[in-house]
């Protein structure tokens, strides 16, 4: 039943409906983060080249990522969508607008998007892409705002060219992985009652009214039965004549057992993601000094032989072991379903230990670091400046007996969620306990694995 | 246009171009015009990948000037020197450090990395030539150093194979049967015949220990030379003031260790770097074969062909003459500051 044990927030605080009616809210909030992402940009170009003195990198790399990894994407989904800077200046140039509902036609040649990309896989491969430069860009400060630059331009490029959030929706790597992981969060959009949707002749969240724009992200949200691709920009709640949009507190991990929309693009994003959390976690906290040293770029052959190992770890090597479990999986149950389904479904249990992983990598890595954010604040472009006094903190790690219980908590809680969604994706098969429980259970011994691999990483 | 709308386009070009021109009108602008010194930005790199920048800076004698030096690679120290007592400790990557000095005579002064920040850090140097308002184009020459001067007058090759002990008399080959003691030299001290010119402390800057030695044996025919040898120990080190030992010993830990050894045993982590084998001063058949003057001119003209810096331009006669004071504790025992 659609709906069911869910809580409607707008219902319960009828002022959080008031602000996200708002046409201010979401430009208010944009203007707020392009703020601090021109900050960031300049401080990459014009301020110090290190990066740990250099508001660019500290408030990019670490503040944002922690806030993003450890709080928005785990409880709020793609809350960060909602408030994101890089579509803003593309959208309000296509909508000739910021705050107000602007002209009904778009400035943009409104071009169609080529069928074969409306998928992830754009994402996928951008996502590996800075993925294999991370530790070029995460040190050094020109590199990353050029990087982030590039991401606002592509984001008003493609506004001129087609209708819409193309960039948010398609291209951008980060939108890709809120999209995924935001099917484990507790809060979704959805419609209080398809039927009212279905019955509706002008379908004004499609079609926009003097409220608001249709779906921005091309999303129709009578059908809406996942996070992935809503980007909270409420535009739907702001056009629907019905009252009929609801903000549901739910489960976490709802979407997970969704099956009918389940692609091989979205479990590509999962191992993507699982991958390069474990080889991040590697270079940057293992203790293989020369691995560092090959992802840095000390010598382009060693960097060659760390791109292609990389790249095939992720797209090769991992989702060849995983299908390897399940075809045992399969084998062993009997359940006779089209291999290439399983691995589509079982690649889903990757989620929350994904993302699981990413917090356990994030809490480590900003609880040593976070202190450089106070040193920032009162130097953002390492001048000189002492703006709140704090310039000449010295770098303080925190937390150093904590984290690795922290880090052990939210592994074995990412686990549990992993195997808990193998045995449900294993009933949705039609098979009875047992065959399900012995189809799920060479993917569970994968998840148990790569949980061991990360808990070496980081315990030593 | 809606007052909302106007009000957030207000705000959007105050982010986009309003916030980036304050920022850099502020930092390149406003900061050095309202400040009431001059400022110099000097970014510090380690030589390979040019050093510091500016490396050269023209001042005028009694003008305020703020130095703000920005490590922007790996940790760096920055002094300043000769004779100014300038030093603002290690700069982390990053990290900003300002000093605002007013010069009050034409000269020139060398600002350089005390942290070895990498093979070629010894080349990390720059120059403040401060010039006379009064007469812009006129550069004072340093004069030459008195004691240099002397050596050369005499012949000396300072760049000759020092530290041998040849010239000892044969008859009685220096041998190190024990560490040095000056402890044990100074009680001995009562019970030893010293030639005048060995008391002398002008004397002993210019002659080797070796040649003390012969001296000493001469005078004292029946005294074993492993009691001599304390003797000269306790007689090459005596006197020295411990606070100027302490400050030659900084000296040495930031500009010698990094080759010579943090306890003088040439074996310093930078040691497989240079042209020739750093030399060890604990050794003391090295040093009972050197003149104190000729250690001092080593040290401020730099070794020509050896790696061997100058530090002429860095320290001032003093602080040189306190290193090579220094330098005489090294092979003796029971003066290890360490």
């Amino acid at each position: 039943m659609l709906n069911e044990g869910r809580i409607d927030l707008l219902e319960r605080a009828p002022l959080l409906k008031r602000l996200l009616k708002a046409r201010a809210f979401q430009p208010a909030m944009m203007l707020a983060t392009l703020l601090v992402f021109t900050l960031a940009i300049l401080a990459g170009i014009a301020g110090t080249p290190a990066g740990s003195r250099n508001f660019g990198i500290v408030f990019v790399w670490i503040v944002w990522w922690a806030l993003l990894i450890v709080v928005l994407v785990p409880f709020f989904g793609r809350l960060w969508c909602t408030i994101c800077p890089i579509p803003a200046p593309g959208e309000w140039l296509q909508r000739r607008a910021i705050v107000r509902r602007g002209a009904a036609r778009l400035w943009t040649r409104g071009l169609r998007w080529p069928r074969r990309l409306k998928n992830m896989w754009l994402q996928n491969f951008g996502f590996l892409a800075v993925a294999l430069f991370s530790t070029i860009i995460l040190t050094r400060p020109g590199v990353s705002a050029w990087l982030l630059l590039s991401f606002l331009l592509a984001g008003v490029l493609l506004s001129a060219l087609y209708k819409n959030r193309v960039f948010c929706r398609y291209v951008c790597p980060v939108g890709g992985f809120i999209g995924l992981y935001s099917l484990v969060s507790p809060v979704e959009l959805r419609v209080a009652d398809p039927n009212v949707c279905a019955d509706h002749k002008t379908k004004d969240c499609i079609t926009g009214n003097e409220f608001g724009y249709g779906c921005p992200w091309m999303v129709f949200p009578g059908s809406l039965t996942r996070n992935a691709y809503c980007g909270l920009c409420f535009e739907c709640l702001k056009t629907c004549p019905k009252n009929n949009i609801v903000l549901n507190l739910r489960p976490f991990g709802s979407d997970l057992t969704v099956a009918k929309e389940r692609r091989l693009d979205e479990a590509y994003k999962a191992f993507i993601m699982l991958g390069c959390a474990l080889l991040y976690s590697a270079v940057l906290l293992g203790p293989w000094g020369w691995l560092k040293d090959w992802a840095n770029m000390d010598t382009l052959p060693h960097w060659a032989l760390y791109a292609a190992s990389f790249l095939s770890a992720n797209l090769v090597l991992l989702p060849g072991l995983f299908g390897l479990s399940v075809w045992i999986g399969r084998s062993a149950s009997g359940s006779g379903q089209p291999l290439r389904r399983l691995f589509v479904d079982y690649a889903y249990t990757l989620i929350p230990l994904g993302l699981a992983a990413w917090i356990a990598f994030s809490t480590g890595f900003v609880l040593v670091n976070g202190s450089y954010a106070l040193t920032v604040l009162s130097d953002p472009f390492g001048w000189g400046w002492d703006l709140f006094g704090t310039a000449g903190m010295h770098w303080t790690p925190l937390g150093a007996t904590i984290i690795p219980f922290l880090q052990v908590g939210v592994l074995t809680a990412g686990l549990m969620a992993a195997l808990n969604t193998a045995y449900k994706i294993a009933r949705q098969h039609g098979i009875p306990h047992r065959a399900a429980f012995v189809e799920a259970l060479p993917v569970s011994g994968f998840a148990l694995v790569v949980t061991v691999g990360f808990l070496r990483l980081y315990l030593g | 246009m809606a007052r909302r709308e106007l009000l957030a386009r207000i705000i959007l070009g105050l982010i986009v171009i309003g916030v980036p021109l304050a920022v850099l009108g502020y930092q390149y602008g406003l900061r050095p015009a309202t400040s009431s010194t001059r400022i110099v930005d000097v970014d510090l790199r380690v030589p390979e990948d040019g050093g510091f920048a500016p490396d050269a800076i023209t001042v005028l004698a009694g003008e305020p000037v703020t130095l703000r030096f920005s490590a922007l690679d790996v940790t760096h120290g920055v002094a300043i020197g000769p004779g100014l007592d300038v030093d603002l400790g290690p700069v982390d990557p990053g990290q900003v450090k300002a000093i605002t000095l007013t010069f009050d005579h034409p000269g020139t002064y060398t600002y350089y990395c005390t942290t070895w920040c990498s093979d070629d850090h010894w080349r990390m140097r720059g120059t403040i030539q401060v010039i006379d308002p009064a007469n812009p184009a006129f550069v004072p020459t340093t004069a030459p150093d008195p004691v240099i001067a002397a050596l050369i007058a005499e012949g000396v090759d300072i760049d000759a194979a020092h530290g041998s002990t040849d010239a000892h008399d044969a008859d009685q080959p220096l041998v190190f049967a024990r560490p040095l003691s000056a402890a044990r030299g100074a009680a001995l001290l009562p019970d030893t015949t010293i030639p005048a010119e060995v008391s002398d402390p002008a004397w002993r800057r210019t002659h080797t220990p070796a040649q003390a030695l012969d001296l000493l044996a001469d005078a004292n025919p029946g005294a074993a030379q492993v009691d001599v040898l304390d003797v000269i120990a306790h007689l090459w080190t005596a006197g020295t003031d411990p606070g100027s030992l302490a400050d030659a010993q900084a000296l040495y830990d930031q500009n010698c260790a990094a080759c010579h050894g943090q306890y003088g045993n040439g074996d310093g982590p930078a040691a497989d770097t240079t042209a020739e084998q750093p030399v060890a001063f604990a050794d003391p058949a090295y040093l009972f074969g050197m003149r104190g003057d000729v250690l001092y001119a080593k040290i401020r003209r730099g070794g020509m062909g050896t790696g061997m810096p100058n530090f002429g331009t860095l320290l001032t006669p003093d602080e040189t003459w306190a290193l090579v004071q220094y330098l005489w504790t090294l092979p003796v025992a029971d003066l290890d500051t360490d």
